[in-house]
C-alpha cells in the first residue's frame, strides 16, 4: 500500500470511527516508516496507533508500547 | 458593573418553628444564592447524583453535571464505582459527553490524553513533541483525573466535592441505623421504573414539598382514601433527614391478586409501615415492605430541577417475569402520585417572586420536618459563610 493509498483509508476510517482499524493502519504506516531509517516519523505514528489501541483496549497495545519505549519515547 | 448583594438574613429561620419563618425568596430565585447553596449545601455535604445501575458493566461510564460541576461517574474493572471530575488535566477540556461503554482507556478528545478507569493518567502523546511521549516536566502521577470522594447506598451514587464532609457512613449512620431492617440488597425495576421530571422549581422545595404529610389530603386524595393524615407521623433528626412514615401502608396488587415479595426478615412494624425521608441534602428516599424508592434532585439552576425517581425491589426482576406487569403498574401509579406534586412544588417557586413573602410562617404542628430542613441548609450556609470569612 503505498503512502497516498494509506492516508486515505485512514482518512476513511476516522470519518468512521473505527478505531481498531485505525490503530492497525497507524501502526503498519510507523512500522513502514521504522524499516526506511524514519525514527521520528515512524514513532508518530506508532504513537498514534498506540493511543487507539488503549482506547480500544486491543492487545497489540502492549507491543506498541514496548516499542515506543525502545525508542525512548513512552516510558 | 455588577452589584454585590449582602448575604440574606436567616437568623429567623434557625429560630424555634413557633417563631421561625421560611428561607428568603432569595434562596430560591437569585443566581448568585444558587452558587451559594450549591457550595455550602451541594459541595460540602454527600449529595446524590445518580445510581449505581447507571453504570452497570466494568468500562461503564456516564457524565454527570452537579449543579455545573461537570463529573464522570465510572464503573472500574474491578466493577467498583468511581467519580472524577470530568474534566482532562492537560487543557480543561471535558473527557466524556456521553453515557457509554469504554473498552479500553479514557481518551481526552483533544490532545489524546490517556486515562485508566482508576483515574491515573496512562499516556500523553506527543507531548515531548512528535513522536516523544514522555517530557521531562511531566511526571504522569502527579496528573490523574481529580477523584471525587464517592460512595454508594440504596444503590444511589453519593458524592463529597469539598472533600472534607465526614465519612459516608458517620453522615448516614442514623438513617442506616433507622432503616438498618432495610439494609439488604435491592434491585431496580427495570426501564418503566427510573423516570425524571423536569421541574421548574428550586430543587429545595421538592424536599420540603417530600418532608411533610400536611398537605396529603389535598393533592394526593387517592392515597388520602385510606392513609389518612391522622396515621402519618413526623420524623425529624435535626442536621441529617426529615420526613413522614404512615401507619397505614397498603400493598400494591395486581389483577390476579399478586403482590411483591416484602424484604427478607422484616420486623413487624413495616406489615403496615411505610417511611419517606429526605436525605440532606437532595435524596428523597422510600421504605417500605415490598418496594422502595429513592428520588435523586439535581439542582440544574435557581428554578429548575431535574427530579429522577428509580424503584427498586427485594428480588431480581429478570428472574420473576411474573411480576413484570405489576412492576409496570407500580410504577405508573407512583409516576401519578408524584406528578400531583409538581403543581405545588412549580407554584411555590412562582410564589417566590412575590417581593412581599417572608420565607412564611410554619404551621408549628405540621411543619417540623420543613422547618428541619430550612433550620439545616440556613446552619449550613452561615457555616459555610463563617469558613469563608475565616472565623
Amino acid at each position: 500500500m503505498n503512502a497516498t493509498e494509506l492516508n486515505s483509508r485512514i482518512l476513511d476510517a476516522w470519518s468512521r470511527g473505527d478505531g481498531q482499524l485505525l490503530a492497525e493502519l497507524y501502526s503498519e504506516a510507523g512500522n513502514s516508516l521504522l524499516d526506511s531509517g524514519l525514527e521520528n516519523e515512524g514513532c508518530f505514528y506508532l504513537t498514534q496507533a498506540y493511543i487507539l489501541a488503549l482506547e480500544n483496549g486491543l492487545d497489540t497495545a502492549a507491543a506498541l508500547h514496548a516499542e515506543l519505549v525502545r525508542h525512548g519515547r513512552e516510558e | 458593573m455588577l452589584k454585590q448583594l449582602p448575604p440574606t438574613s436567616l437568623e429567623e429561620v434557625i429560630r424555634p418553628i413557633e417563631t421561625a419563618r421560611g428561607l428568603p425568596n432569595a434562596h430560591y430565585i437569585s443566581d448568585a444564592v444558587f452558587e451559594e447553596e450549591r457550595d455550602a449545601l451541594l459541595f460540602r455535604n454527600w449529595s446524590g447524583i445518580g445510581i449505581a445501575a447507571d453504570v452497570p458493566e466494568p468500562g461503564d461510564v456516564k457524565p454527570v453535571n452537579l449543579a455545573g460541576m461537570p463529573l464522570l461517574v465510572v464503573r472500574d474493572h474491578e466493577g467498583c464505582v468511581r467519580v472524577f471530575q470530568n474534566t482532562c488535566r492537560h487543557r480543561g477540556m471535558i473527557l466524556v459527553e456521553k453515557q457509554d461503554n469504554l473498552r479500553g482507556t479514557i481518551r481526552c478528545p483533544y490532545h489524546s490524553w490517556c486515562y485508566n478507569l482508576d483515574g491515573s493518567l496512562r499516556a500523553t502523546p506527543h507531548v515531548g513533541g512528535p513522536g516523544r511521549n514522555i517530557d521531562s516536566s511531566l511526571k504522569r502521577e502527579e496528573f490523574s483525573l481529580f477523584s471525587v470522594r464517592s460512595a454508594v447506598w440504596r444503590d444511589v451514587i453519593f458524592v463529597n466535592v469539598s472533600g472534607d464532609a465526614p465519612e459516608f457512613e458517620d453522615y448516614a449512620a442514623k438513617l442506616m441505623h433507622r432503616w438498618s431492617e432495610h439494609n439488604q440488597p435491592l434491585y431496580h425495576g427495570g426501564t418503566s421504573s427510573g423516570f425524571a421530571f423536569d421541574v421548574a422549581c428550586n430543587w429545595k422545595l421538592a424536599v420540603e414539598n417530600y418532608c411533610e404529610s400536611y398537605h396529603l389530603p389535598w393533592i394526593h386524595p387517592g392515597l388520602n382514601s385510606y392513609s389518612r393524615l391522622e396515621d402519618h407521623y413526623h420524623i425529624e433528626e435535626s442536621g441529617y433527614f426529615a420526613g413522614q412514615g404512615t401507619m397505614v401502608y397498603r400493598q400494591i396488587e395486581g389483577d390476579r391478586g399478586e403482590r411483591f415479595p416484602d424484604f427478607a426478615g422484616l420486623s413487624e412494624f413495616w406489615n403496615q409501615g411505610a417511611e419517606y425521608i429526605a436525605m440532606f441534602p437532595n435524596v428523597l428516599f422510600a421504605a417500605q415492605r415490598d418496594h422502595g424508592y429513592a428520588i435523586i434532585l439535581m439542582p440544574q439552576g435557581p428554578g429548575r430541577t431535574i427530579e429522577r425517581n428509580e424503584i427498586y425491589y427485594s428480588f431480581d426482576p429478570a428472574e420473576r417475569p411474573d411480576l413484570k406487569s405489576l412492576i409496570d403498574m407500580n410504577a405508573k401509579q407512583w409516576r401519578s402520585v408524584l406528578e400531583e406534586d409538581l403543581f405545588v412544588v412549580e407554584g411555590m417557586q412562582k410564589g417566590r417572586h412575590g417581593l412581599h413573602f417572608d420565607g412564611g410562617k410554619f404551621a408549628p404542628k405540621m411543619d417540623g420536618p420543613t422547618h428541619t430542613f430550612h433550620r439545616w441548609a440556613a446552619e449550613q450556609v452561615e457555616e459555610h459563610r463563617q469558613s469563608l470569612n475565616g472565623t
